[in-house]
């Protein structure tokens, strides 16, 4: 056992159990204090060690493996090439196309969640009759596969048999290409049919956070509804903004089922989300060394934005 | 609230609600159609004689019954894995005291920031080398945990007062009789807010699976779906029934409990 065993806790830190303290702190069985201390850590080791199998095996090494393998190439990814695949990736132009219309889906749906959610949720916060039912019909979407709503869509945006342009033929209306004249915008779009309820849930949480005495006292001093929405709920509800945009950057940077089910990257690679991307040089091409490297660089890239985001918000949290 | 402001609120929450609930509805509808209808150009919101023999069809047309028994053992298989698990380590990190224990709840804490894209292409090799690829070994082993569930329950069990625990072992109860009599049963909502939303999540997941099978009939529905699409993609029809047999467990699950999800969904924005 390592030595920390030995160090006995201070009494008073608070968050443990007071069965260190007391009467019965050398032990209700006549045992001293560190068999009894040493008797808990083994069963709480005990107690976690599929966890730390399973975490081990399932994350850690495939951490290291991904890694490992981007370091390599050839068909069995096992030559060792240094940087090599890292390198091909910055001259890659279809590797840097993804990336670009990655951002811009990303940045799309993640400015589009935040205004939609926190407008939906400003609405359904209002005291009104059946608003649990506007919350649950808001929200359906949000649990509903990325597969049913990616067929769905496609369907409904088809050219010649889709619903949409069937109702404008009927109105006598010009028809459109969606998925060939703004492809990634349609992208967008639909994600956020998706995903909006679950940010106005978000929000809703964040604006019943916000204590009532501070609109009160906004409105005794003159404030317009205007004036308590930009002075009170926008800063006071900054955390949960941060927090949303953290959440939509991520997931739009792993946007995956949309390409696949939707446009299959099209057309003309305009939506070639980056995991879609990376799937077909892992999965269809068979490069797991490149594949490995392309995977690697945009969890950097996740991970970099999330700290970047979370320094920005520290920064900028208002307090009254 | 005045009048027009009523009326204003009303009507946006209305137009927004049918933007999300209406083509839902037209899924239904087109599971119902014929062929012919959902090919014609015209608009048919309410088909004339509800084709109900579509759902029938699906079944012939592909191994749909394979779907949906994969997806509920593989859905299944990964909640009751995270209703055993993630209570017990986050028993562990609420109330035990051990050796390494920040730097071990760190190391799974930061296993949230590993998304499936980073692993999928390291454990699909390692599936493939150990012959578990296209069957559900595959499909549920590397999802039998996660620090997001453990998190939720170790948060949910700190403030069980440490008496409680104390007086468990007072009595002489072993430490797991201690976890599944005293702590466990104290969980309870949590335990429903983690169940309800690894179901849900696993359900739908659609990468992973699509990745670790190749055979049809290892397919779960969102895959087996998509798939069946792409080969018959003039039978929209069969695809709506499809899709809306897959909606049946969400929206079950949505009117039964979804306070649960509410409430849920509010937890994880907390920090």
């Amino acid at each position: 056992m390592p030595s920390k065993t030995t160090e006995r806790a201070p009494a008073e830190r608070p968050g443990r159990g007071p069965h260190r303290r007391g009467p019965f702190a050398r032990g209700p069985f006549g045992r001293g204090p560190l068999t009894l201390r040493a008797r808990r850590a083994r069963t709480a080791y005990l107690f976690l060690a599929p966890a730390l199998l399973f975490f081990a095996v399932f994350y850690y090494v495939p951490i290291a493996d991904v890694v490992h393998t981007s370091l390599h190439t050839g068909p069995r990814a096992d030559e060792f090439d240094g940087l090599g695949n890292y390198v091909d990736a910055f001259d890659d132009p279809a590797a840097r196309n993804s990336f670009v219309v990655t951002l811009l889906f990303t940045v799309g749906t993640t400015v589009g969640a935040i205004v939609l959610g926190l407008g939906l949720a400003l609405l359904v916060n209002r005291p009104l009759r059946g608003r649990a039912l506007f919350r649950l019909a808001l929200l359906v979407p949000y649990l509903t596969s990325v597969a049913v709503v990616g067929l769905l869509w496609r369907n409904i945006l088809d050219p010649q048999l889709g619903i949409l342009n069937r109702m404008l033929r009927e109105f006598d209306l010009p028809t459109q290409q969606w998925l060939n004249t703004a492809p990634l915008t349609t992208l967008v779009v639909i994600t956020l049919w998706q995903i909006s309820g679950y940010t106005m849930i978000l929000f809703l949480a964040g604006l019943q956070g916000i204590p009532e005495v501070y609109y009160e006292a906004a409105y005794l001093d003159g404030a317009g509804s205007r004036q308590r929405f930009w002075r009170i709920t926008l800063p006071l509800l900054a955390p949960t903004t941060l927090f949303v945009a953290v959440m939509a950057v991520i997931s739009g940077l792993q946007a995956f089922g949309q390409a696949y089910i939707i446009t299959n990257g099209g057309p003309a690679d305009s939506t070639d989300l980056y995991v879609f991307h990376l799937f077909n040089v892992a999965f269809r091409s068979r490069d797991f060394g490149y594949s490995s490297a392309l995977s690697v660089l945009l969890l950097i890239v996740i991970m970099v934005f999330t700290a970047l985001q979370m320094r920005a918000g520290r920064r900028r949290e208002v307090r009254y | 609230m005045d009048r027009t402001v009523r009326v204003t609120v009303y009507t946006l929450l209305v137009v927004a609600s049918a933007l999300t609930v209406v083509p839902l509805l037209y899924m239904v509808a087109l599971s119902l159609q014929t062929e012919g209808e959902t090919l014609s150009g015209e608009a048919v919101l309410l088909p004339e004689s509800p084709q109900w023999g579509n759902y029938a069809t699906l079944f012939e047309e592909a191994p749909f019954a394979d779907f949906i028994v994969n997806s509920l053992v593989v859905a299944g298989g990964i909640t009751l894995a995270h209703l055993l698990f993630d209570p017990l380590v986050g028993y562990v990190f609420a109330k035990f005291d051990f050796p390494f224990r920040n730097t071990l709840f760190a190391a799974i804490l930061a296993t949230l920031m590993i998304p499936l894209f980073v692993r999928m292409i390291p454990l699909y090799v390692m599936m493939s080398d150990l012959g578990w690829l296209d069957s559900y070994q595959a499909l549920v082993t590397p999802f039998l945990m996660d620090g997001f569930g453990i998190f939720l329950m170790r948060q949910f069990i700190q403030p069980v007062p440490d008496d409680l625990i104390d007086a468990g072992r007072v009595d002489g109860a072993s430490e797991f009789a201690i976890y599944r009599r005293i702590v466990l049963p104290q969980t309870k909502p949590a335990l429903a807010v983690l169940g309800l939303f690894t179901f849900t999540f696993q359900w739908n997941e659609f990468l992973w699976p699509l990745v670790a099978t190749s055979s049809e009939d290892m397919r779960t529905i969102p895959v087996g779906l998509t798939l069946f699409n792409q080969e018959h993609f003039t039978l929209w029809h069969l695809t709506a029934a499809g899709s809306v047999l897959m909606f049946v467990p969400t929206a079950l699950i949505l009117v039964f409990s979804q306070r649960y999800f509410v409430r849920g969904i509010a937890l994880t924005g907390l920090k």
